[in-house]
């Protein structure tokens, strides 16, 4: 106690708390989905940190226990024969994995409970950008360990990127060092995995809670009795900083069981890459977009000035993604409502938004069984189909159900 | 209307055992379960099994989060009441931690000089100490911290 009134007197840490440490925060038990997102991130960087220092982000052949292999590769099979090496690895992938729902399902509470409207639109855009830049930097980093998997996996990525017309080229060249895989791949990756992507989801996710801060969060319709016009909550420190510790401790029990019990990419299995290429699909977000380019032919080309195309991949690979991200990017300005949004709107009471968000799950949904055409023997025709019309279906059923038993737009 | 009720994590529990389940049921073995016997997950089983553990993690949040705050919130504070029994868990859960503890440096120590501790045994120990952290944290904020819920001004001036 006394340590704090000698670094009170100095620096007046009374005036700190009552300032900034008593924000008030609503309590629901659907808020810790961002703050799950965040303890990933957290982990990312802690874990991160170990690897870094083990990790050689080379493809030039050295030998390990007798064998010719990729340095890269080599320095993981060295990170996981550490005390704890193999399950902080582990960790990490299963954290990226993690971070990648918890922002996803962050934004869909969101955008059923209202809150992305006027005033927090620029919140909603810097959702939008994390959850792109975390799918980006999880995808990087899986071409790290640089086994065949990773290899085959980044070149889908690769192939994607560089079929942007005009720009494709650059951007190869920007994320990738040239063609992929090469001797310069792996340090330009490296570099954008461990600096300059983290420091911009850093410097995001601190605007991000920022403006949450200044905003104030939506809270729920009863605080609307309890306190009208105000903010009804528990202070920042020190109830919702236990929360957080009790939320962090959970977060790192469940994830250390996991990644311990089921190793998320056993190097080892897949061995360095070779001259055949392994059978595989991409990570389980990208599913939905390879099942796309499973569906679009390649014969879907139209050809541009200056010997450019919009190939099948571009148009699997961006334009749909990003008419898409444009879409729910410009979601708050459709609302054209002028009153604030205090409180957490019921998706019961917005039968349009909730059936098309369920559209869209099911667009995804649909897609993503795409990325399986081949196992199940399906067709081309037969998925276009289900594309469209499982989609509508979901949608128009959601529709009619939440107005059958709930009534009105409200 | 969003009250801080069971409903959203008794079905997130509901929903991670379906998910583990589904991914148990993917007709390939779950890697190193038993044995150290390793083979690749399938991304699909990746996909089920990451949504599981996040439905995990929500559902145990949730259900600590009425535990130690309610189901609505009322302006004003409460002063802790530790019953007499709370400190004989608590000292009792903070032994376990300690030989978890001691326990994990162990398998360190044996992993770097005797032979190579499996990694679901590694996971498992650490977990459980963070699990039972977790526990410990919980019961502090239970009995000794007290509540308190404030009304705050929608207009202030922080951060600006």
């Amino acid at each position: 106690m006394s340590v704090y009134r000698w670094l009170d007197e100095r620096l007046d840490l009374d005036r700190l708390n009552k300032k900034f440490m008593r924000k008030a925060f609503p309590v629901h038990h659907s808020f810790f989905l961002g703050e799950i997102a965040l303890f990933s991130f957290i982990v990312l960087v802690l874990t991160g940190i170990f690897l870094t220092l083990n990790f050689e982000p080379s493809s030039r052949l050295v030998e390990y226990r007798g064998e010719k292999l990729p340095a890269a590769y080599a320095s993981v099979l060295y990170i996981d024969s550490l005390p704890f090496g193999k399950v902080i690895r582990s960790a990490h992938h299963w954290a990226a994995n993690i971070m990648v729902a918890s922002v996803f399902l962050h934004l869909l509470r969101i955008l059923l409970t209202g809150a992305y409207k006027r005033p927090r639109e620029i919140n909603w855009i810097l959702g939008l950008l994390l959850l792109g830049l975390t799918v980006v930097l999880a995808f990087i980093g899986y071409a790290l360990p640089f086994d065949a998997y990773a290899v085959t996996a980044t070149q889908i990525g690769y192939g994607i990127a560089k079929s942007i017309p005009y720009l494709g080229d650059w951007l190869a060249q920007l994320m990738f060092g040239g063609e992929f895989p090469s001797l310069r791949s792996l340090p330009r990756l490296y570099a954008l995995h461990v600096l300059w992507l983290p420091l911009l989801l850093a410097a995001l996710i601190g605007l991000h809670l920022l403006i949450m801060i200044k905003q104030k969060h939506t809270q729920p319709r009863y605080a609307e009795e309890v306190a009208p016009g105000k903010v009804l909550g528990v202070p920042m420190v020190p109830m919702q900083a236990t929360m957080m510790g009790i939320l962090f401790l959970l977060y790192l029990g469940s994830l250390f069981l996991l990644a311990g019990a089921l190793i998320a990419h056993p190097v080892e299995v897949y061995g360095p890459p070779g001259t055949s290429t392994p059978v595989l699909k991409p990570e389980w977000y990208f599913l939905w977009l390879y099942g796309l380019l499973q569906m679009i032919p390649s014969s879907w080309q139209i050809p541009l000035p200056g010997g450019a195309a919009i190939t099948s991949e571009f148009i699997g690979g961006v334009l749909i993604p990003g008419l898409l991200g444009l879409v729910a990017l410009l979601l708050p300005f459709l609302d054209t409502r002028r009153t604030k949004m205090r409180y957490l709107e019921l998706p019961s009471q917005h039968p349009m938004r909730t059936s098309v968000t369920v559209g869209l799950l099911f667009f995804f949904f649909v897609a993503t069984f795409a990325g399986w055409k081949e196992e199940f023997g399906m067709t081309n025709a037969q998925l276009w189909a289900m594309l469209v019309f499982i989609p509508l279906g979901a949608w128009l059923a959601t529709y009619v159900l939440i107005r059958q038993i709930w009534g009105k737009e409200g | 209307m969003y009250r801080n009720d069971a409903t959203g994590p008794f079905f997130a529990l509901l929903l991670a055992a379906a998910l583990y389940l589904s991914a148990y049921l993917d007709g390939r073995r779950i890697a190193a379960m038993g044995g150290g016997y390793e083979d690749a997950l399938t991304v699909g089983q990746i996909g089920l099994i990451t949504f599981a553990t996040l439905f995990l993690i929500y559902a145990l949040i949730g259900f600590f989060s009425i535990w130690l705050e309610g189901v609505e919130l009322r302006p004003g504070r409460r002063l802790p009441s530790p019953g007499a029994a709370v400190p004989l868990v608590a000292v009792l859960l903070a032994v376990i931690e300690a030989a978890l503890g001691g326990f994990f440096v162990r398998l360190m120590l044996h992993h770097l000089t005797v032979e190579p501790v499996s990694a679901a045994a590694q996971g498992a120990v650490f977990g459980a100490m963070m699990l039972v952290g977790a526990v410990l944290l919980a019961i502090y904020k239970k009995y000794y911290l007290g509540d308190e819920v404030l009304v705050e001004e929608e207009h202030s001036e922080v951060p600006w």
